[in-house]
């Protein structure tokens, strides 16, 4: 900073503290409002990012490739040759964290009291578990993921196992049409019982060995209906579904977003939501801070008036006003900020349990513990929408200002 | 040398239904150096005078001439910038910054004039040993006495060494120590450093300490002498 604007910040900054209960009251204001408006972003967004943490851990993986035919209609036929080959081609990416191939159909469960429509996974529990965290979703006393090497177990959510009356070791029979079309079942012994937090997932889900399933369905050998992979940093999807591309023209290769447009929507939502509540809490809040510049500049006309007589130019009593706007404004902005930052760390890292209110946000897919989450960039966002607000508010009480005749304003 | 030349000036408000000639063709000259007392009743012109001279105010008509530079023709920043580098302003109250401490604004022009920290703490040290201010360069405003106060404001007026120092009515919220006080800096600092000074005032006392009195009456001219 130049002399010459330091000593108008310094005459800004100590004409805060002039009148100090009136500046406390709009600092605090500013406080309570960008303390509100980060929390119920951070909230919001913690639960946006719980959801899409989720999806990608348990169902989409960042990238999946398919036969174009199955993903318009999941039938058996549609499905992926020599995928052998691609899997080791794609291990081989560097971006690569992981990959996994499944065999899937849809398929009817049934116990001898209660059936439902179901999607049969079958995987590779060895590289699977790389991919997705079912493994990990195993219910307290609900067995085991693919721990015994029998053949026809099955892995079945909590959920399903309500709805069919089916326990730990109960057989449930398996219908569905094989790979010449033919209608076949088979009975499988439930080996184990997860729960994600998505229970419209659960209620649809369940895996078998893809060993199992290709017997029964007829496949080809080294054939798949889909390969999932997971990247080292998600951020790499867009590039790395390029690179996959060109590995495999035939195929279709979509990235997360595509997959699961409604995941990237929710996390642009939440950004935009921060800039809308931000924008509508600045707004109530520039008013209260131009009412008390307007306020302030009156009482203090002859000293502006002198001022102006001995020389300080129109630029630096603009200066002057919007420091002192600013400052307020940035002051409350700080304060808000270092609380919205604990609040969100602290219940960031420990959770806010809201299974209490939480039942419908489960069947969402959304997790019965709220864990606020804010990027260091939103604080900036809402440091410089602060500035800018500064900015504007100070327009006001400056053309008031310079309105003024110094004359005027010193007459008695 | 001449400071100041001012031609058939006139200066009229209109804010009533009468006009008032609040300065009714005036020409003057002031000298390099003078200390000038403009005087007379109340409501004679002296303010408007002063305000005109100092660009504060515009004149109905004629003008005023600044070492060579008609202010008329300056615009409204030009002026600004004229008053801040040529000219010095003590006002009869409401001098000071109230935020800023008695050091920090008498350098206060100077600082908008960019001179550097060196020179300023030189001069504001030299200024305060000649006003008697020394030991209170730190304090604010508010803790000082009218005539200190007055004294600062005079301290800034001249730290830049202006061409020349308006001074409307300096003392008439002083006592008459202060008063007498005030006057002597002026006039010290009007003998030593050579600035021109022009002030206005109802106070004889302060007449008596004038070198030259102007007498206005109904925004005339009636009586111009010097008495030193
Ligand atoms: N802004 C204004 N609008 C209208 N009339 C004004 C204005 N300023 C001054 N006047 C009038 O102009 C005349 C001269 O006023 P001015 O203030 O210059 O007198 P003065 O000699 O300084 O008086 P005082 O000794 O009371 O300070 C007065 O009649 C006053 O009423
Ligand atoms: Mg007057």
């Amino acid at each position: 900073m130049k002399q010459n604007d330091h000593t108008i910040f310094k005459i800004s900054w100590r004409n805060i503290w002039r009148n100090r209960l009136r500046s406390s009251i709009i600092i605090l204001a500013v406080t309570i409002g960008i303390f509100g408006g980060l929390v119920s972003t951070g909230i919001m967004k913690g639960m946006v990012m719980g959801l899409i943490n989720n999806s990608l851990e348990n169902q989409t993986s960042h990238i999946q490739i398919h036969n174009k035919q199955f993903v318009e209609n999941n039938e058996v036929g549609f499905l992926m040759n020599k995928t052998d080959k691609l899997l080791s081609k794609i291990s081989k990416e560097p971006a690569v964290k992981s990959v996994c191939e499944r065999t899937k159909t849809f398929g009817m469960a049934s116990t001898a009291s209660k059936s439902a429509g179901i999607m049969v996974n079958g995987i590779d529990p060895v590289r699977e578990k790389t991919v997705t965290g079912i493994w990990k979703k195993i219910v307290k006393g609900g067995g085991t993921y693919f721990e015994s090497n029998k053949r026809n177990r099955i892995v079945i959510s909590e959920k399903l196992a309500k709805k069919l009356k089916a326990r730990i070791k109960s057989k449930i029979v398996i219908t569905f049409q094989d790979y010449d079309g033919n209608l076949t079942g088979a009975s499988f012994k439930v080996e184990g019982i997860y729960r994600t937090q998505n229970s419209m997932f659960d209620k649809q889900n369940v895996f078998v060995r893809k060993t199992d399933l290709d017997k029964l369905l007829n496949m080809p050998s080294h054939s798949a209906h889909e390969i999932a992979i997971v990247l080292k940093n998600y951020k790499q999807t867009g590039a790395e579904v390029e690179r996959i591309k060109r590995l495999t023209p035939d195929y279709l290769v979509q990235g997360w977003p595509e997959i699961d447009p409604y995941l990237q929507v929710s996390a642009s939502m939440v950004d935009f939501m921060l800039y809308i509540f931000m924008l509508i809490i600045l707004i109530a809040l520039g008013f209260a801070i131009v009412n008390t510049m307007l306020m302030v500049i009156l009482e203090r006309t002859k000293e502006l008036g002198m001022i102006m007589a001995i020389g300080m130019n129109k630029f630096k009593v603009f200066k002057m006003i919007f420091y002192e706007t600013t400052l307020l404004g940035i002051i409350g902005a700080l304060v808000g900020i270092v609380i919205s930052a604990a609040f969100t760390l602290y219940f960031g890292r420990y959770g806010i349990d809201i299974s209490i209110v939480g039942k419908g946000f489960e069947a969402m897919g959304y997790g019965t513990v709220m864990k606020p989450y804010l990027e260091l960039t939103d604080y900036f966002q809402v440091l410089i929408m602060v500035i800018i607000t500064g900015l504007i508010a100070s327009v006001f009480p400056t053309i008031r200002a310079l309105k003024m005749k110094p004359v005027e304003a010193i007459r008695d | 040398m001449k400071v100041i030349e001012i031609k058939d000036l006139y200066k009229s408000y209109h804010d009533t239904e009468v006009e008032v000639k609040a300065v009714n063709g005036i020409n003057l000259i002031f000298e390099e150096g003078e200390f000038s007392a403009i005087v007379g009743p109340s409501g004679s012109g002296k303010t408007t005078l002063l305000n005109v001279i100092g660009g504060l105010d515009a004149p109905s008509s004629g003008s005023v001439i600044i070492d060579g530079t008609d202010i008329s023709t300056l615009s409204s920043r030009q002026m600004i910038d004229f008053r801040l580098h040529n000219i010095g302003f003590v006002f009869q109250a409401y001098n000071l910054i109230p935020v800023l401490t008695a050091k920090e604004n008498a350098e206060f022009i100077m600082q908008l004039q960019k001179k550097s920290r060196a020179e300023r703490d030189a001069r504001i040290a030299e200024l305060f040993a000649a006003i008697g201010i020394q030991g209170k360069e730190n304090i604010r405003p508010n803790r000082l006495s009218g005539g200190q106060q007055q004294r600062v404001a005079v301290a800034r007026a001249l730290a830049s060494k202006p061409k020349f120092i308006l001074a409307d009515e300096p003392t008439a919220n002083l006592d008459s120590k202060s008063t007498a006080n005030l006057l002597d800096i002026m006039r010290k600092l009007n003998e030593d450093e050579n600035i021109t000074f022009i002030f206005s005032t109802h106070d004889q006392r302060v007449i008596d300490r004038a070198k030259r009195v102007i007498l206005l009456d109904d925004g005339k001219v009636t009586k111009d002498t010097k008495t030193k």
